[in-house]
């Protein structure tokens, strides 16, 4: 990825952590420049390249450990995000980082490694509960990290904790480091999956689906539990040949039984985002559907084909293996007893599911 | 800031109205407006308020502030005004600018055409700082960057066709940025019928929403979604006023853009309309059937017409009301 930043900027204080030094000594020859405060907020939707091209090294003020920003009347994993930094290098069409921060830039928050020990530290006040923790949802957990070393920082940290683990969610093959780390305690490596057409014409710079798959498989024989998601699921000419291709291609190259979950979420966006689509992706398929204002004030599928959706992709699940802690994101308790036939009912109960998937697969007690 | 003391001194001057350029100039702000009063007003009482002009070595003048009085008469074919008369390079453009801005303001609200006109001026001369800070408020605006470079885009970007609509209140200054990343003939099309037909402000939003989002999926142009002979059917239909043309051509729209919702819609109301209910008694799905209840509402004056109205309810056949996306031939 380092060959696709062309300009770095370091933000005032973040000259002194290392991280800072470490990045820029990892991208080499790329024009360095300094800024004072604050960036000038990007006028959203107006700036079409959202400066992916602009590594933006800064120390974070604000909390790195935040809830997941779930929305009312819908179950959420409860899932907590550490916030190693915002944007991505990605450019998915249907990516709500596009209208979620008025920020540009690729914002990697260089005072992480001095951070996490308050994070530890809220963790640690709470040594029964089980922390899910991850680092793909306001950026790619890999895509950077070639350049940020962010899996360096975090992993092996993460892995001495006894009630947390952490998922680096992925679509990228950016697994290098991970696999020269000795660490696979309660470290998950997830992949977004996707049918192969949406990823070939919507997931722009994403690596290809089989790559991702070899990924996987690699980490899979490096020890790793790996998890994948299948979110946004798109409807789509010829959707179900599609999806159905992705699970074929998943039997033939992950063995079931590492998998901890597999999630399964439909294309949901804040109004704000569809003239940034449309403006930035003019080609694109994902506003064709059939979208109504859902009760959060998103815009998601009507409610029977996001069921469709749903118990398409669980029949084939179900059918390639009987026990892969299916869930959904974001979804209500009808949509769930429609589609899974069963349902969690509430935001903690699928955290107590989700974490029994963790007791099944991880040692708890050290 | 403008320096009052510039102009107390400037010579009045009989100008031949010929030689002042017709245009707004560089710092003139004024569109879509109707000179008919100020016409009355020229006409009852003459022009007490000299128009303020630049003049270049040419002869030729500019206005500073008085754009409409000069309009209005050259419209009267008048041929000569006083004016009073800026020699050239004495006061620097960005105060000839500030000048007419609070010379409108003081006596008007600018509308948002007059605004983008405002706000592209300034940028010419301040920086986005200062207009942000110093005259967006002024203006009425929030002042930030995402609306003044909404307001510098408008200016760019429009035809003369969809600010005229934007000044006459035919169209929102919102909904027009909706058009903004179109070619000029699919937003020229949107424009003639928002002009054509009368639409609220969240009907306009719907319609470009819709005819935007058919024409990608169904891989026509703006132009052929509204050409349709529905549409077109729905337009020509003298039977309806403007209002109604607008609500059933949204309708119509919706359905072609939404067809499962529609027919969900379209089924539920058979369903409902078959049961039979007295007058004061409505079973209604939750907007676009999200929330998995549906609802009843039920009028009455006292306990007796309450047992009367549910009495009868229960003896319609109430377990038609379902889902009716679901195939279980309840919705049908």
């Amino acid at each position: 990825m380092a060959g696709g930043i062309k300009k770095i900027v370091v933000e005032q204080g973040a000259e002194r952590f290392p991280s800072t030094g470490a990045i820029l000594l990892s991208v080499g020859d790329v024009p360095v420049s300094r800024a004072r405060g604050q960036m000038q907020d990007m006028v959203q939707g107006t700036n079409t390249d959202m400066g992916k091209d602009t590594l933006h090294l800064l120390s974070y003020a604000g909390e790195f450990l935040k809830p997941c920003p779930g929305t009312r009347n819908y179950i959420c994993c409860g899932y907590l995000i550490l916030n190693v930094g915002t944007n991505c290098p990605l450019d998915c069409s249907y990516c709500i980082l596009q209208a979620y921060f008025n920020l540009p830039n690729l914002r990697v928050h260089v005072n992480l490694e001095q951070e996490i020990d308050r994070v530890f530290e809220a963790i640690d006040r709470e040594p029964e509960k089980i922390f899910r923790v991850g680092t793909g949802e306001f950026t790619d957990s890999l895509a950077l990290d070639p350049v940020t070393g962010w899996s360096g920082i975090i992993v092996e940290r993460f892995s001495m904790r006894k009630n947390t683990v952490l998922e680096l969610k992925t679509k990228t093959a950016n697994t290098r480091a991970l696999l020269e780390s000795t660490c696979r305690d309660r470290i998950i490596v997830s992949w977004s999956l996707n049918s192969p057409f949406i990823c070939a014409t919507e997931e722009h710079g994403a690596a290809a689906l089989k790559k991702r798959l070899e990924a996987a498989r690699e980490c899979r024989a490096a020890g790793f539990t790996l998890g994948f998601h299948f979110d946004p699921m798109i409807p789509h000419r010829d959707w179900k040949d599609g999806y159905r291709r992705t699970v074929d291609l998943l039997d033939r190259y992950i063995e079931p039984g590492g998998i901890i979950w597999i999630s399964m979420g439909s294309f949901r966006f804040m109004p704000a985002l569809k003239p940034i689509i449309r403006r930035r992706h003019r080609d694109t398929c994902v506003l064709d559907g059939e979208f109504i204002k859902g009760l959060d004030g998103k815009m998601r599928y009507f409610k029977p084909i996001r069921i469709e959706l749903y118990s398409f992709l669980r029949e084939l699940l179900s059918q390639w293996h009987p026990d892969m802690g299916l869930y959904l994101c974001m979804e209500s308790h009808e949509v769930w007893l429609e589609s899974m036939s069963w349902s969690p009912e509430t935001t903690e109960g699928l955290c107590g599911y989700l974490d029994q998937r963790v007791r099944k697969f991880f040692d708890l007690c050290g | 800031m403008v320096n009052i003391d510039n102009i107390r001194g400037v010579a009045h001057q009989k100008v031949e109205l010929a030689s002042i350029d017709d245009f707004p100039g560089p710092y003139c702000m004024s569109f879509g407006f109707d000179l008919g009063p100020l016409v009355r007003s020229l006409e009852g009482a003459g022009l007490l308020n000299p128009p303020l002009l630049t003049g270049d070595e040419n002869g030729r003048f500019t206005i500073v502030a008085g754009y409409r009085r000069i309009k209005a008469l050259k419209q009267m074919k008048v041929d000569t005004a006083t004016c009073r008369i800026i020699p050239v390079n004495e006061i620097p453009p960005a105060e000839c600018l500030l000048m007419n801005l609070y010379d409108n303001l003081a006596v008007r609200e600018l509308n948002p055409v007059e605004k983008g006109m405002a706000l592209t001026r300034l940028n010419c001369w301040f920086s986005t700082e200062e207009i942000v800070d110093q005259y967006m408020a002024l203006l009425g605006l929030p002042p930030n960057r995402a609306t003044l470079s909404s307001y510098l885009r408008f200016e760019e970007k429009m035809e003369i066709q969809a600010k005229e609509a934007v000044a006459l209140g035919r169209l929102s200054f919102r909904n027009a940025m909706l058009l903004a990343d179109l070619d000029p003939v699919s937003r020229s099309a949107l424009v003639d019928l928002m002009s054509n037909l009368k639409f609220t402000i969240s009907q306009q939003a719907h319609i470009i929403d819709y005819v935007t989002d058919l024409a990608l999926i169904e891989g026509e142009t703006i132009p052929e979604v509204l050409s349709d002979s529905r549409v077109r059917a729905i337009v020509g239909d003298s039977l309806m006023n403007k209002p109604q043309k607008g609500r059933r051509l949204i309708s119509y729209l919706r359905r072609r853009r939404m067809p499962r919702l529609s027919k969900a819609e379209k089924d539920f109301r058979k369903v409902v309309a078959d049961l039979n209910l007295d007058k004061m008694v409505r079973i209604e799905h939750s907007p676009f059937f999200e929330s998995p209840f549906y609802r009843l509402e039920v009028l009455f004056r006292d306990g007796q017409s309450l047992r009367e109205k549910l009495e009868k309810l229960m003896s319609e056949d109430l377990e038609k009301i379902g889902d009716p996306w679901k195939d279980n031939g309840r919705g049908d």
